[in-house]
């Protein structure tokens, strides 16, 4: 009887330490990517934002990004015409503006809108967030591939409209490869793949493509001109300067 | 050997001197862009009347003069209303025959970091919006209406201004504004005209023939017909807000001297009628932000006129005999505040459908606390084949005018909407516009305009 309660017992202790052990990788390698996707004290560049239908035929947009720690950020439309100049200041604490030329004046904008595509992307509101993954989702590990680890992320918020992430990371570098997102029903419902190339110390994602499964549209967005750690200050993410 | 080293390097700076011109040059060169927008309606009922023509060429020139400063102009070009030809004279004049019209919508220079960091300024015909809700804005008072088509919403002219804006930090600013002379609102044309014209009760027997006005504007100088603005705004527990004051004059005339003239000896008379524009304080407040992933916000101005606004009827040509001039007073526009306001809210739910929801009390164009009605809009869009179509099935409005007599005093308005960008740079729109209504509101006026809109914008 002894035996058998000391067996439960070392087994549950090697469950728990178990567990516990595999949840402190997930986190790690999370936190490892986070630390790899957002050292840069700031970030500006551009980017070319290519639509793709599911009879193959492309529309291009074309914006400039300003960044700055993990949440601020500046987009604005360059291209085509009808968009131009249209901007969005995302702030800490889910505080969003849109800043429409036409209209002359930023306006909130809902965090409802966080589900929703970002101009026409494939791409969410919510995706394009750059809060740290660690503060989105707890991780769990899957496996571990030739190459990279592939986590299970589940989404803190219950208003994320995903209900998982399964993403892949770079074993040595630690930046995501590829991604799939599920919704709430636990059907794949988009699918992402990330090119990083190195620029001076930081690892910089050149090109990043989402695929939606049901409308069968891709969207690729390519960074080009891209400068780190320019000296951006807070200043330059403010409602000042989105109307400038 | 020295002097081929210092011709060169003399050659290398040149031409790093030049490139580095030419990249300034580049990036301060001037952009033109714009639109074309072609805007035809007609009315449903037979004989489809047509009820708008405007072919419009939006001009937008921008150029950055230093790191800190640009300009902005913004020009329309335009073919508007339909040919008035009442004579073959009227054939020599493309004016009547082809309308148009030219508008600088605004021209400004803006300095950024003016004096001080902190500080910038824009001197020159410019938009000062504000305001939070959504193109109904009780607040934004300082550029005059553009009414001229009273179906979009919220459309101002430009005013010649000086606009300073003060950044304590990047959650708090003042904004101060001087306008140094008055300009009215532009009414409204073609079908809309009489919309916003209040019908005329004249005492039992008589019959008006003839209606004739005469306006007051306010003098010229910088005491009778400037108008100044002060706003502060701040960012605060996730919402944002302002405070604001204007000294102005309202845009739109006020009836204040009517002197009735006999013509007949049945009762028939002629008025003319004398209108003004009444100074008065505005108070405004607005707030935005987003609770539990709606979008909120509210905003309300509170109009204090600083004096009582009385109109006088004249009836002394009725009464030859009188010895004493016969007049009728009535308070039009007490010295009392009345506050227009808007409450409203706007979700994105995941499918892509987007909600809009607006509470407003006290539409443009009424005054006084008695003439404030209530406007309930609503619209509902959804947008499909990857964006390029948009339909709006539920977009209008609910007016009442009288909660007592609600039967007599409403208004309905429905305007569902189509859009289609067919290319990235061309958006297609086809829309109705239903009017019902009894009494005393503008959209109850428009009953008899039922229309069909068609537009086509192309940016460039």
């Amino acid at each position: 009887m002894r035996k058998l309660k000391l067996s439960v017992l070392v087994i549950a202790l090697f469950l728990m330490f178990g567990f516990n052990a595999n949840a402190q990788d997930a986190n790690t390698i999370l936190k490892n990517m986070d630390d790899v996707m957002y050292s840069p004290k700031d970030m500006t560049g551009k980017t070319k934002i290519i639509l793709i239908d599911k009879a193959g035929k492309e529309k291009t947009r074309e914006a400039d990004i300003i960044q700055k720690g993990t949440d601020k950020r500046i987009f604005r439309f360059t291209a085509p015409s009808s968009q131009a100049g249209i901007a969005v200041l995302s702030l800490p604490n889910d505080v969003m503006y849109l800043y429409m030329p036409a209209f002359g004046k930023e306006r909130r904008i809902s965090s409802s809108v966080k589900s929703q595509n970002f101009a026409g992307t494939d791409f969410s509101y919510d995706d394009m967030e750059s809060k740290p993954n660690s503060e989105k989702y707890t991780p769990k590990l899957l496996e571990t591939e030739e190459g990279a680890y592939v986590l299970e992320l589940t989404p803190i918020s219950k208003k994320s409209s995903y209900s998982k992430v399964i993403m892949k990371v770079h074993k040595t570098h630690f930046y995501p490869i590829s991604a799939e997102f599920y919704d709430k029903g636990n059907r794949k419902i988009k699918e992402g793949i990330s090119v990083y190339k190195k620029i001076g110390n930081y690892w910089n994602a050149q090109e990043m493509s989402m695929t939606n499964l049901k409308k069968n549209h891709t969207t690729r967005m390519i960074m080009s001109d891209v400068k780190y750690d320019t000296g951006l200050t807070d200043d330059d993410f403010t409602v000042r300067k989105l109307k400038q | 050997m020295k002097k081929i080293n210092l011709i060169f390097a003399m050659v290398i700076v040149l031409i790093i001197g030049t490139k580095f011109a030419r990249a300034q040059e580049d990036g301060n060169k001037l952009k033109l862009s714009g639109e074309l927008l072609t805007d035809q309606r007609f009315l449903l009922e037979d004989p489809n009347d047509w009820a708008w023509n405007e072919n419009r060429l939006t001009l937008n020139f921008e150029k950055k003069i230093t790191d800190n400063s640009k300009f902005y102009s913004e020009v329309w070009l335009r073919n508007i209303g339909l040919p008035n030809i009442n004579s073959s004279a009227d054939l020599y004049n493309k004016g009547i025959v082809d309308p148009f019209n030219l508008e600088i919508r605004e021209a400004y220079v803006q300095l950024f970091g003016f004096l001080s960091k902190n500080l910038d300024v824009k001197i020159g015909r410019q938009r000062i919006v504000w305001g939070t809700a959504d193109k109904l804005n009780p607040t934004d008072n300082l550029n005059p209406y553009d009414l001229e088509d009273v179906l979009d919403f919220g459309r101002h002219r430009g005013s010649d201004a000086i606009s300073l804006n003060y950044y304590f930090n990047s959650e708090f600013s003042m904004q101060g504004v001087f306008i140094p002379f008055f300009q009215p609102a532009n009414m409204p044309i073609g079908i809309f005209a009489n919309a916003l014209t209040p019908s005329m009760e004249l005492p039992q027997g008589m019959t008006l023939m003839g209606f004739t006005d005469q306006i007051n504007m306010p003098k010229y100088n910088l005491g009778e017909s400037s108008t100044a603005g002060l706003k502060f705004k701040g960012f605060a527990a996730g919402f944002d807000f302002s405070l604001s004051y204007v000294w102005g004059r309202d845009g739109m005339p006020i009836g204040t001297y009517n002197t009735f003239i006999p013509v007949d000896t049945i009762g028939g008379i002629n008025i003319n009628s004398q209108l003004s524009f009444y100074r008065t304080h505005i108070f405004g407040a607005d707030m935005a932000g987003s609770i539990g992933g709606v979008g909120v916000w509210a905003e309300a101005a509170a109009f204090l006129p600083k004096n009582e606004v009385v109109m006088t009827n004249d009836l002394s040509a009725m009464y030859p005999l009188s010895p004493m001039p016969v007049t009728q007073d009535t308070t039009v526009l007490d010295k009392d505040a009345y506050v227009k306001f808007v409450l409203g809210a706007d979700y994105n739910f995941a499918n892509g459908t987007y909600l809009n929801f607006q509470y407003l009390h006290g539409f443009m164009n009424e005054r006084g606390n008695d003439a404030l009605n209530d406007y309930f809009f609503l619209r509902l869009e959804k947008k499909f084949f990857d964006d390029k179509l948009k339909i709006a099935p539920i977009g209008g409005g609910f007016i009442v005018a009288d909660w007592e007599d609600i039967e007599n005093n409403y208004a309905l308005v429905y305007v569902p909407e189509i859009s289609y960008m067919a290319t990235d740079n061309a958006e297609i729109t086809l829309s109705a516009a239903i009017f019902d209504g009894k009494g005393e509101n503008m959209f109850a006026n428009l009953k008899d305009y039922n229309m069909m809109m068609f537009k086509l914008k192309y940016s460039f």
